[in-house]
């Protein structure tokens, strides 16, 4: 992290000798002096985690000094399923993850498409610049909004939908919650996909669209078989991306329901949260975060092993 | 969707319309869709900004007030609340912050990534992608222990930490992606010009990757700025991001609706600014650098 301080010094060679030694050392070795910080960095970011999850998981309770802890097997991973609700919360994010990204992923590509057969630029880049805007609403500020407007007593969502039609409106956060969750995280993420995907239409060759045109297949097979052929290194990278990232959520769950109610929308992420601090159970709380991070990078890789790098990233 | 298909049928060329009624309405569905979701992106803001300036009974009535006089009420009692200040503050140093160290850590690594053949890089590459995949929770709870016994928690120095710890994968991937796009006669040059190594990389290659290092900087501050996890955990008083702050607001038992709209409001703003700046360079980012030009 000192590679700052050292570049001032080391950029004018003249000086001492032990100077210009260490100034061979940086130069001899540079490629080493930067990447050393981001190994650093990786290093406590993944594998002291892991680790650390992992060793939580298997002691009682952790001590001040480590290797006096309770080793307890794994009965921290059997209270995690017996009454830890892994199986409940796993299921709960998976339904948000599937939903959202298969959302997401088709409004986004819907309205790329749209957006780039527009054929007035100004209109186009109104249109692009508008569509990304929900990206700048923090989960929890989107939980704020949503507390809002769909609040039974306060909420203009409600108030429209009796308003205007003859139907009752749900009470979104306690009847239909998790329903809820996922249509408020395809509103916020659904322009991640679509700035993706625009920039992915936009780099297909005209002349290839114009060859698929000659041919009279219909719009959508031109889609299938040509353009998203074409694009398919912007498309998966945007899936994997977004699915990975759809595992992180936590601050619009938690903002807007807390898990709740009851246990309906509790991401595995709240799950963890809970075991940790308020059920005071960091050995259970150590397990199920083990768990999780086995199944979404076991995930992610075979996503990535699946596609391949091959045209995607050399 | 149907509305569409339609409009994708028309477009191909079926011959019972003739060209000019066809494009039209191929226009009209168009600028329809299109248009029916740019109400649905912006009437939740329209709605929490309208919040914000209306004065306190007024903001949660229904029927709501379609018209009513704005007020900047709500934003004075936010700011002589002088948790949000602090709070806001504390985002702004934090995520300041470890956006600069980000940088500093990752855009070197990148350039050798880029630049040299390293053996196990595909490896070495997805080791990296993976800091993204671990979920935040996962890594948030030793470094709740380790805080702890080190003096870090509820400080500001532990908070930079952890949001170098989300971003740093992305800034890899994306400045790699950059650098590759950068030709090497560049520095190639400048090396027989007699400049060493480095002064070629700082000289000659970071300024003809400035877009990208300014969009990556952006795009790193707004994962960073939006994070609430880490600040629920990681901080109780000293060091709590307006994330938190907003959350706890939402927990507190009579919410003041103005204010929290108004909280929510500045949280928001700065970053639409941002992204609306970045928009440009924004696919290439979000998509960690595989696609590169628009």
């Amino acid at each position: 992290m000192s590679t700052p301080e050292q570049t001032q010094k080391k950029t004018e060679p003249t000086r001492e000798a032990s100077n210009g030694r260490l100034s061979q050392l940086w130069n001899d070795y540079l490629p080493y002096w930067f990447v050393a910080p981001m190994v650093v960095v990786m290093v406590l970011i993944t594998f002291f985690p892991g680790a650390y999850d992992l060793y939580l998981s298997v002691i009682a309770e952790p001590t001040v000094n480590i290797f006096e802890a309770e080793f307890v097997g794994l009965s921290n991973y059997r209270t995690a399923f017996s009454r830890g609700g892994v199986i409940h919360s796993f299921g709960i994010t998976i339904t948000v993850v599937a939903s959202a990204l298969l959302l997401e992923s088709l409004l986004g590509f819907f309205l790329a498409a749209l957006v780039s057969g527009v054929d007035s630029s100004r209109m186009k880049s109104f249109y692009r610049v508008l569509f990304i805007v929900p990206m700048a609403v923090a989960p929890v500020s989107l939980a704020t909004i949503g507390r809002i407007m769909l609040n039974n007593e306060i909420g203009v969502i409600p108030y429209l939908i009796e308003a205007a039609t003859p139907f009752s409106a749900p009470v979104f956060l306690s009847e239909i919650p998790l329903l809820t969750v996922i249509l408020l995280d395809t509103w916020n993420w659904t322009p991640f996909m679509f700035i993706i995907f625009y920039a992915g239409l936009s780099s297909v060759p005209k002349t290839l669209i114009e060859a698929s045109k000659v041919d009279g297949a219909p719009l959508w097979r031109r889609y299938i078989h040509i353009i998203i052929p074409y694009m398919k290194p912007v498309v998966f990278v945007a899936v994997l991306i977004r699915m990975i990232d759809l595992f992180r959520t936590f601050g619009v769950v938690y903002g807007l329901t807390q898990g709740g109610p009851g246990t309906a929308t509790q991401l595995v992420s709240i799950n963890i949260y809970e075991q940790m601090f308020i059920n005071n159970a960091p050995g259970v709380a150590a397990a199920i975060a083990i768990i999780y991070l086995v199944f979404v990078v076991a995930i992610a890789n075979i996503v990535i092993a699946k596609v391949g790098f091959e045209g995607v990233w050399d | 969707m149907a509305a569409d298909d339609a409009s994708f049928d028309a477009e191909n060329g079926s011959q019972r319309l003739d060209k000019d009624t066809k494009e039209s309405l191929v226009r009209v569905v168009r600028h329809g869709v299109l248009l029916g979701w740019s109400f649905v992106v912006l009437f939740p803001l329209y709605w929490l900004a309208s919040m914000s300036l209306k004065p306190p009974g007024v903001a949660n009535q229904l029927p709501p007030e379609w018209v009513f006089l704005p007020t900047v009420y709500n934003y004075i009692q936010l700011v002589q609340d002088g948790e949000f200040l602090a709070a806001f503050a504390n985002s702004l140093i934090m995520v300041g912050a470890s956006v600069i160290l980000v940088l500093i850590i990752g855009v070197p690594a990148a350039y050798v990534l880029s630049r040299y053949d390293l053996p196990m890089e595909r490896d070495i590459l997805v080791w990296i992608l993976s800091s993204r995949m671990l979920p935040p929770i996962a890594v948030v709870l030793p470094f709740f222990v380790i805080f702890r016994a080190l003096n870090l928690f509820d400080t500001r120095i532990g908070m930079v930490f952890m949001y170098v710890s989300i971003n740093i994968s992305l800034v890899v991937w994306v400045m790699k992606a950059f650098f590759d796009g950068i030709p090497e006669t560049l520095e190639e040059a400048a090396r027989v010009d007699g400049a060493t190594q480095f002064q070629g990389f700082t000289k000659v290659v970071l300024p003809a990757a400035k877009p990208g290092i300014f969009s990556v900087a952006i795009i790193s501050f707004i994962f960073a700025w939006i994070e609430l996890l880490f600040g629920l955990v990681l901080t109780s008083f000293e060091s709590v991001p307006v994330t938190l702050f907003v959350y706890s607001f939402i927990g507190s038992r009579s919410i003041e609706w103005g204010m929290l709209a108004a909280a929510s409001m500045a949280m928001i703003l700065p970053v639409v600014v941002f992204l609306i700046v970045v928009n440009k360079y924004l696919a290439a980012g979000l998509s960690f650098g595989v696609v590169i030009k628009e």
